[in-house]
């Protein structure tokens, strides 16, 4: 694209990340850390999702199970909607954190803590509970009065570059189309992300609540029960996870030292092909 | 021959615990840190609206039992004697008129009915039908002196160390048209490995508050006189003592 004469060229360091967007950006990441690995822990103590307002084996899309095998051997398996494959020291049958294997969903190196320990998950779990509800709020309280959501929020305006851009990271495009701050795609990821994924992982974790399905009844209805929330939930950690993973490989793909040092001291240097903002 | 661990874990950490008896590494400064979350979940959550009422073809039957097994305790053996003619509840600590019920007289008083959601801390649910005495008309009749804040429930359950179950509300709970003192599960009077004779039921918080096999109902300005009280059995293992979520 086209800059204009006053436009901060390829080289130049522009200040991209407010303070409040960057420590909103590290309270989360450690609080979805930490809440990935204790809801890991929380979910152990019953492994299974079931698509029903209570438990019901009938309805199962996910279980975790093990059982001793035909040579006196352990085994674990893994068992989605209905199909089981066996995943020994993997799921099912892992590290139990003490030294030795036991039947147990995830192993002790992804949960939090590394025994099984319920009450311990729940607690780092309804802490970082809040301490993400407030990065977000924070984040995004910030970023309207500061109009930097402008450059995050995808406009119906953005719909018609999605493939263009696709098919430029797909080099089946020379260039990108004209964008600003972020590109198309990565408005739709963050869109996604902060005003539907992390809202609903709340809501769904909330509705697990007893008490606030009392006092707030549509909402675990809308999800179709407790078990079936609890199923969500999971559901939105596992496309939070890929929407990581994604980040990762954009960011090392893009200039992973650039990019960090842009999200710690709000500096980001320009790079060809960069938008460079409203 | 494929014998199922995990049936064979959950039959241990029935007796054991909800999960099983490991601690984690943390210090309790840093528990306590964390725990005031729950303050906030408290705040936010707390105690209103109903508990979801479900319908006849939703019940669980057999219902699944959960917590410690049936108490072995000779007082529990003496009260069951004769079908529960043994029994009996005492209402006493900080009111004004102490009262000790049979369980003929609970039966006699107006009881309700229904048919809720019991949702274990596991993370499993399940759903019965309760029938029982309000709570908030048992504690009326005793009438709570002005420096009441909790009622305690104790049970004759221990745990394999002899550590005797117990569990607490405060009044605003305790109050909550829901909370009842259960007599019958499912249109029977409870079972032993149900609670019988007489259970608390909390639809409104986590199934470890639902306290079974309850043997007296204490009213108190504190949690029970033992320094190290947090509240509950459940809660002295490290679980919170609001379990709205």
């Amino acid at each position: 694209m086209t800059h204009a004469p006053t436009d901060p060229q390829p080289g130049e360091r522009i200040y991209r990340h407010s303070i409040a967007a960057r420590t909103a950006h590290w309270l989360w990441t450690f609080a979805m850390l930490v809440l990935v690995m204790s809801g890991l822990q929380i979910f152990n103590a019953a492994p299974y999702l079931d698509a029903s307002y209570k438990t019901d084996p009938a309805h199962r899309v996910l279980a975790f199970d093990a059982y001793t095998g035909p040579n006196n051997q352990p085994v674990g398996t893994t068992t989605i909607f209905g199909h089981t494959f066996v995943t020994t020291h993997l799921f099912g049958f892992t590290d139990d954190g003490s030294g030795s294997e036991g039947p147990r969903a995830f192993p002790a190196s992804i949960t939090l803590p590394a025994v099984q320990d319920l009450a311990d998950g729940r607690l780092w779990h309804l802490f970082f509970g809040w301490v993400l509800l407030i990065a977000i709020v924070l984040y995004i309280v910030v970023g309207a009065i500061r109009k930097d959501l402008r450059e995050i929020v995808l406009r119906p305006s953005d719909l018609p570059k999605l493939l263009p851009m696709q098919l430029y990271y797909l080099r089946l495009r020379p260039e990108p189309p004209p964008h600003g701050k972020y590109n198309p795609l990565q408005k739709a990821a963050y869109t996604l992300v902060l005003f539907v994924f992390i809202p609903l992982i709340i809501l769904t974790g909330l509705a697990l609540s007893p008490g606030a399905d009392a006092s707030l009844p549509w909402l675990t209805s809308v999800f179709g029960g407790r078990q079936f929330a609890r199923t969500w939930h999971f559901l939105l950690m596992s496309i939070l996870i890929v929407y990581f993973v994604v980040h990762m490989i954009l960011v090392f793909a893009n200039g992973p030292i650039n990019n960090i040092v842009a999200m710690i001291t709000g500096w980001y240097k320009l790079r060809d092909h960069d938008g460079v903002g409203a | 021959m494929n014998r199922k661990l995990f049936v064979a874990a959950l039959g241990a950490s029935s007796l054991a615990a909800c999960s099983s008896d490991v601690k984690s590494q943390l210090t309790n400064t840093f528990r306590s840190q964390l725990s005031v979350a729950q303050n906030l979940n408290e705040a936010v959550i707390g105690t209103r609206g109903m508990a979801k009422l479900y319908r006849e073809s939703d019940i669980n039957e057999p219902f699944r039992t959960n917590g410690l097994a049936t108490p072995t305790d000779t007082r529990y053996a003496d009260a069951m004697r004769d079908d529960y003619r043994g029994y009996r509840l005492p209402v006493d600590g900080l009111v004004e008129r102490p009262h000790t019920f049979t369980l003929a007289e609970l039966r006699a008083m107006p009881l309700l009915t229904q048919i809720t959601r019991h949702d274990c801390v596991e993370g499993w649910s399940v759903v019965g039908k309760w029938t029982g005495v309000q709570l908030a008309t048992v504690i009326a009749m005793a009438q709570p002196k002005a420096t009441a804040r909790f009622v305690i429930f104790h049970c004759f359950d221990k745990d394999d160390d002899g550590t005797e179950y117990y569990e607490s509300l405060n009044l605003h709970q305790a109050a909550h048209p829901q909370t009842l003192l259960a007599l019958d599960l499912n249109n029977k009077p409870l079972d032993p490995d149900h609670g019988a004779p007489v259970r608390l039921r909390v639809p409104t918080q986590l199934g470890y508050k639902s306290a079974k096999w309850v043997r007296r109902i204490e009213i108190a300005a504190t949690f029970p006189n033992t320094l190290l009280s947090k509240g509950g059995y459940w809660e002295d293992q490290g679980y919170e003592w609001y379990a709205g979520i």
